[in-house]
């Protein structure tokens, strides 16, 4: 289960080439305003937001990569701030980035991870021929990452971050460049980790494509303008809403602020 | 999960995944390793060309027929005396004639007979390196000649030919054969040290700024490892891999002098398993170092490209650092020992020279070694997490 309170984090904006003077702080952009979102075991949790919304930000701090300026994460009762690897051991995490090693194959690039989450070398070994199961990427496993297509990679990646069998799924933005076959199985794949078969896992995924949520999701949280805005399952936030379609639900729910923002702007700008 | 089962399991992956990059490797090992002996064989088949045109006994004049009493001279001293090719000059030039060539005038003898010291040209060219080292030859059999009228000429008139020589002068050589040999083994420890630095270059940016570009780092760092691990298990490979090619360097040598093809040349560059042990004891813990500072200036980069490009101020400091020893007209300072590199070179070349150093000598560069190597794995660690989300 993973619980996390009222986070916010701001950040420099990057240096410009040899820029010497001290970049100011009230240029900080502020990335993550005030996220709070609970995800439950055997539950999938969407993280569904715009792009530039604070997903990718919410997901590095809850992966302890970056310290939140305030609030509080905790990944089954494990303060991430205070106990990250403890945390990190229950967390499987699919970022953003999710490079390979090239000159590896598959099976080294999965279970040289293991061997980092501590596991020997035949769990490791045993754990990757399961996973490639799994994903129907068997044939993959021997061959060196080098050339392999978007879906093989995804795949690849993905048994990386599950190889030690975490208690709760991150995975941010999972289906970016899958085509929609690979899309399919992925979502088979975390349909059946959700079940008590699969192990009740606790998933959490960030995304900005809504099928993806109104498939797959129990829970869905919107992330808008580095706040969380609205939680509940797709048909709460229908209602919540009043639509029918989810697109100008979630339209209605992440740009709400700005709408009215603009409007105001138009009144008051109106002799 | 321990910190040295981390270390054990970066090490080994980083290790393998470095030696698999065998374009690389192959480049490093000819460009990087072979460089060394092929310089040392350059240098002996001159030196050999040398010592065979010297053996040669051979003076060419131009104008011979002019001077029997010079030709005389030169076939008591059993040169052989040939005539000079009529195109001398041009051949001189463009290198093809490699013998400095004596020119004497039509009216030679009757000058000499009437004392009007005749001119006599040594006609080489200083471009032409062969030719340089022929004309000191001619000089100094000519100035024999001299010598020998002047002594004969001074014997008729019933002066003490001593009176031509009122200081006795002698030269003395302090120098042993081994440091005689340093004025041409002494680029050896500059292109062993370059080995090292590109042996470290490529593996330093794979595992710093390679992972920042290929997206690898922040999955890496969502391991529950400590940072310090991941960043020495890193190191270890990277200077494994230095050190490989340092080892690999260091003993090219040795076969290297096998093919020396001048005589001298072989017995004054003394360079056995001693030697190559105590260039080992040198150049490790500056694969070291360099490993290490090398990743620190690349972890800051983004990409490959940058980093090659940041890193070519370590490299060209670490190979225009040792210049300062090899053309050092004042002789060696203290303060040598504590520059990196240019430590490396001193020592190195004491070793060439079979000059004996101190442990302090040795100590400063090591201490200077451990104090880059810690702060640069220091830096890495610190910066890791700040690199994997930029």
């Amino acid at each position: 289960m993973i619980r996390i309170e009222h986070l916010s984090k701001t950040f420099l904006p990057p240096r410009k080439g040899f820029q010497i003077s001290k970049r100011k702080q009230s240029d900080r952009i502020h990335a993550v305003k005030d996220v709070t979102l609970q995800a439950l075991d055997g539950h999938i949790t969407g993280l569904l937001g715009p792009n530039g919304a604070g997903k990718t930000t919410t997901l590095r701090m809850l992966a302890g990569l970056i310290a939140p300026d305030a609030g509080r994460i905790a990944v089954d009762g494990i303060d991430v701030a205070r106990r990250p690897r403890e945390a990190l051991a229950r967390m499987g995490v699919l970022s953003d980035a999710r490079g390979l090693y090239p000159r590896l194959s598959a099976r080294e690039n999965i279970v040289y991870y293991g061997r980092l989450q501590g596991m020997s070398a035949d769990a490791a070994h045993a754990r990757a021929e399961a996973l490639a199961q799994m994903f129907d990427m068997t044939a993959l496993l021997e061959r060196r990452t080098e050339g392999f297509s978007q879906g093989e990679r995804m795949k690849t990646a993905l048994a990386r971050a599950l190889v030690h069998d975490p208690a709760n799924i991150i995975l941010d933005e999972p289906t970016n460049g899958l085509d929609v076959l690979a899309t399919r199985a992925l979502r088979d794949s975390l349909r059946w980790l959700r079940t008590p078969a699969g192990g009740s896992k606790c998933i959490v995924f960030s995304t900005h494509i809504m099928q993806e949520v109104e498939r797959l999701c129990d829970q869905v949280v919107v992330v808008a303008n580095g706040r969380s805005v609205a939680r509940g399952t797709v048909p709460e936030l229908l209602a919540q809403t009043g639509q029918q379609d989810f697109e100008e639900a979630f339209v209605t729910l992440a740009f709400a602020g700005e709408a009215v923002s603009a409007s105001s702007t138009l009144v008051g700008a109106a002799p | 999960m321990t910190a040295w089962r981390t270390m054990a399991t970066v090490f080994r992956k980083e290790l393998s995944d470095a030696l698999r990059d065998r374009r690389t490797l192959l480049t490093v090992l000819v460009s990087a390793v072979l460089m060394g002996p092929l310089v040392l064989l350059a240098i002996s088949g001159l030196v050999a060309s040398l010592e065979a045109n010297a053996e040669l006994r051979e003076v060419r004049v131009a104008g011979l027929d002019h001077a029997p009493s010079l030709k005389n001279f030169f076939e008591r001293q059993t040169f052989v005396v040939k005539a000079a090719p009529p195109d001398y000059e041009a051949r001189l030039r463009d290198a093809t004639l490699t013998d400095a060539v004596v020119v004497v005038p039509a009216d030679f003898e009757a000058a000499l007979v009437r004392g009007d010291a005749p001119l006599v040209e040594i006609v080489s060219d200083s471009a032409n390196q062969r030719s340089q080292a022929s004309s000191g030859r001619v000089e100094r059999l000519l100035a024999g000649f001299n010598r020998e009228r002047g002594t004969l000429n001074l014997a008729l008139r019933g002066v003490s030919v001593a009176l031509l020589q009122p200081v006795q002068v002698e030269a003395r050589d302090l120098a042993s054969t081994q440091t005689r040999a340093t004025q041409i083994t002494g680029m050896l420890p500059f292109f062993v040290l370059m080995a090292v630095l590109t042996g470290a270059l490529n593996a330093a940016l794979d595992t710093t700024a390679g992972e920042r570009e290929r997206g690898s780092l922040e999955p890496l760092l969502m391991n529950p490892a400590a940072r310090w691990a991941l960043v020495l298990g890193k190191w270890g490979a990277v200077a494994a891999v230095a050190m490989l090619i340092a080892v690999l360097s260091c003993f090219s040598f040795l076969p290297g002098q096998w093919l020396l093809r001048s005589d001298t040349l072989a017995a004054m560059f003394q360079y056995g398993p001693r030697e190559a042990g105590l260039f080992l004891v040198v150049l490790l813990p500056f694969a070291a170092a360099v490993s290490a500072l090398l990743m620190a200036v690349a972890i800051r980069c983004k990409s490959f490209k940058e980093a090659q490009a940041s890193t070519t101020v370590v490299m060209l400091g670490a190979s225009l650092l040792p210049l300062i020893n090899v053309f050092s007209l004042g002789g060696e300072s203290p303060w040598y020992l504590w520059v990196p590199a240019l430590a490396q070179n001193v020592l190195l070349t004491h070793v060439l020279k079979g000059e004996a150093f101190t442990w302090l000598q040795l100590a400063v560069p090591l201490g200077m070694c451990a104090v880059v190597t810690v702060a640069g794995v220091a830096f890495v660690a610190r910066s890791l997490g700040h690199a994997a989300v930029r």
